[in-house]
């Protein structure tokens, strides 16, 4: 691989040991990519879980990120400012706090901005099209490409970290035009998508992404969505496949048109979805008895207008008691909630705010009295039925059905 | 047997086989507590890997992997070396931070001409079969 000078310095130690490490981590991934160079990266995304000794060893003598550098929401719903309310153990509490403080004290030294939010293009992070970045999280990968048309890899937490380190990527993968053009063809028939709820969008991408598996998909006729629902659609193609980017025709950047989105090829198939579809993924998670203990929000992190929506919902209300409201938001939305005078709307009610990943929870955290859980998130419903091994049941709906679950 | 691969990590080790027939990930894949492997029904379901040269067609998904990787390494449960018809970026990027030696694209098809519990020698690009 052919290295810049800086890049060599950074390889040889000039710029201490844990660039050193970090260079070299990156060196022989790019090489076993097929990667001929490295390229400067303009922002990077990292997930706040490092096994602390890692972190310690890629960041020492670190006093400079070498990119703009933001924090996905601390993990598992663990919410590092209410979490007695929320109800999780103290045990469980103590053992997540005492490595988080040691992680953001080296967070601080080298300069991460903690904005812990999967959402970081709303926290100052806004990665413009045809932008290099190197951002964590699979769902927020699709989003990155699929949105804002920047250019991630799906990389792993370790090779983030490292580019978030030393500024740097290996050129491979969906940094090239080629790799980004779209292969599979979705056209939505008989689908009244003015009708369809939260829950529906997530359903739509939950069983797209089972059919596209790893390989690229556009949206050759969906209407112009704003960001809550594509929010819904998007991040289910990266759980049921492993999908890095998915053209919306008049919404992603590079795809303008349908032709654009194909590269001026035939797609390698055509997958229509209508109501069929989306009845069958919404019954995957569907269930007879509403009666839930626990309401989930916020997988991704919701943003200012549905937090303005649910303050709606609930003003005036109170939860039934014994029953739960977690909010994952960032911690910046959360402010701007608390001027607008949702968030106390919400709190007086009974709900509470977390800054934290609300898609894979096992128990802990979720208290030990929760055996039933209501979202409208696909990935949420995903993950959390997993993690906890059947002890929990995940319920989807839309948002205000979800709510209704658990108000008096 | 002596086996050539394009080296994704170098490195030198001699270790038993597992000749794993499906996509691994270190993410439900792998028991992060014992080294084992968590497959449900298959026929290796709790044949450890920890030590062992772990021999697949190729890995899968997971972008917290490498870290569940780093931490089986402290513990010394994670496998000593990697084997795989196509190495794709998660597994790559695991063998890569716990410096563990692993290859890929070899002439051969490795699931057919190595069987689990074979000691299998790794020097370099070359792979020996005992």
């Amino acid at each position: 691989m052919k290295l810049d000078q800086y890049e060599e310095d950074m390889l040889a130690g000039k710029h201490g040991p844990g660039k050193r490490r970090c260079m070299e981590l990156l060196t022989k991934f790019g090489e076993a990519m097929g990667a001929d160079r490295m390229v400067p990266i303009r922002s990077a995304h990292t997930m706040p879980k490092e096994p602390l000794e890692l972190l310690e060893d890629l960041t020492e003598g670190v006093d400079r990120l070498g990119a703009f550098t933001t924090i996905h929401p601390t993990m598992s719903a663990f919410s590092l400012r209410n979490w007695e309310q929320m109800g999780i153990s103290p045990d469980f509490a103590e053992r997540e706090l005492s490595v988080h403080r040691k992680r953001q004290e080296i967070y601080k030294k080298a300069g991460f901005y903690e904005t812990y939010t999967c959402l970081p293009m709303l926290a100052g992070n806004l990665a413009r099209p045809g932008e290099r970045v190197s951002w964590i999280g699979t769902g927020l990968q699709l989003m990155a490409n699929s949105i804002l048309g920047a250019r991630t890899n799906r990389d792993g937490t370790v090779v983030n970290l490292a580019g978030a380190i030393t500024g740097r990527a290996p050129y491979y993968g969906f940094y090239e035009d080629e790799n980004r053009k779209a292969q599979v063809q979705v056209d939505l028939k008989s689908l009244d998508v003015g009708r369809m709820d939260s829950a529906d969008w997530g359903a739509l991408g939950y069983w797209v992404g089972a059919k596209a598996e790893s390989r690229n998909v556009v949206f050759s006729n969906l209407p112009e969505l704003d960001l809550d629902r594509l929010r819904y659609l998007l991040p289910p193609l990266s759980v049921t496949g492993s999908v890095g980017i998915c053209h919306i025709v008049g919404v992603t950047p590079e795809a303008a048109s349908l032709e654009q989105a194909l590269g001026n090829r035939p797609p390698e198939e055509i997958i229509t979805v209508g109501p069929d579809q989306v009845e069958e993924a919404r019954s995957l998670y569907a269930r007879g008895n509403r009666d839930v203990e626990l309401t989930i929000f916020g997988c991704p992190h919701c943003t200012i207008t549905e937090l303005g929506v649910i303050a709606r919902l609930v003003k005036g209300k109170r939860l039934t008691p014994g029953k739960r409201l977690w909010i994952g938001t960032g911690h910046q939305t959360y402010a701007l909630a608390v001027l607008m005078g949702f968030a106390k709307d919400i709190e007086d009610a009974g709900g509470v705010f977390a800054s934290a990943c609300m898609s894979a929870i096992p128990e802990p955290p979720i208290p030990a009295s929760v055996k039933t859980v209501s979202t409208n998130s696909f990935k949420a419903a995903h993950y959390i039925s997993r993690l906890t091994r059947g002890a929990v049941e995940v319920w989807t709906a839309d948002l205000q059905e979800c709510l209704e679950a658990v108000l008096d | 047997m002596v086996l050539k691969g394009r080296v994704i990590n170098a490195g030198s080790v001699t270790a038993e086989a597992v000749v794993l027939d499906t996509p691994f990930s270190f993410i439900g894949d792998f028991d992060a507590d014992t080294g084992r492997l968590l497959l449900g029904g298959h026929a290796l379901e709790g044949e450890s890997i920890a030590g062992k040269v772990l021999v697949m067609p190729t890995g899968k998904g997971g972008t917290i992997a490498p870290w569940i990787a780093f931490e089986a390494a402290k513990r010394n449960i994670a496998p000593a070396a990697i084997l795989c018809r196509k190495g794709e970026p998660i597994t790559c990027e695991c063998a890569i931070t716990i410096d563990i030696p692993m290859l890929d694209s070899f002439e051969e098809n490795i699931l057919d001409v190595i069987e689990t519990g074979q000691r299998v020698r790794i020097d370099g690009d070359t792979v020996t079969v005992e």
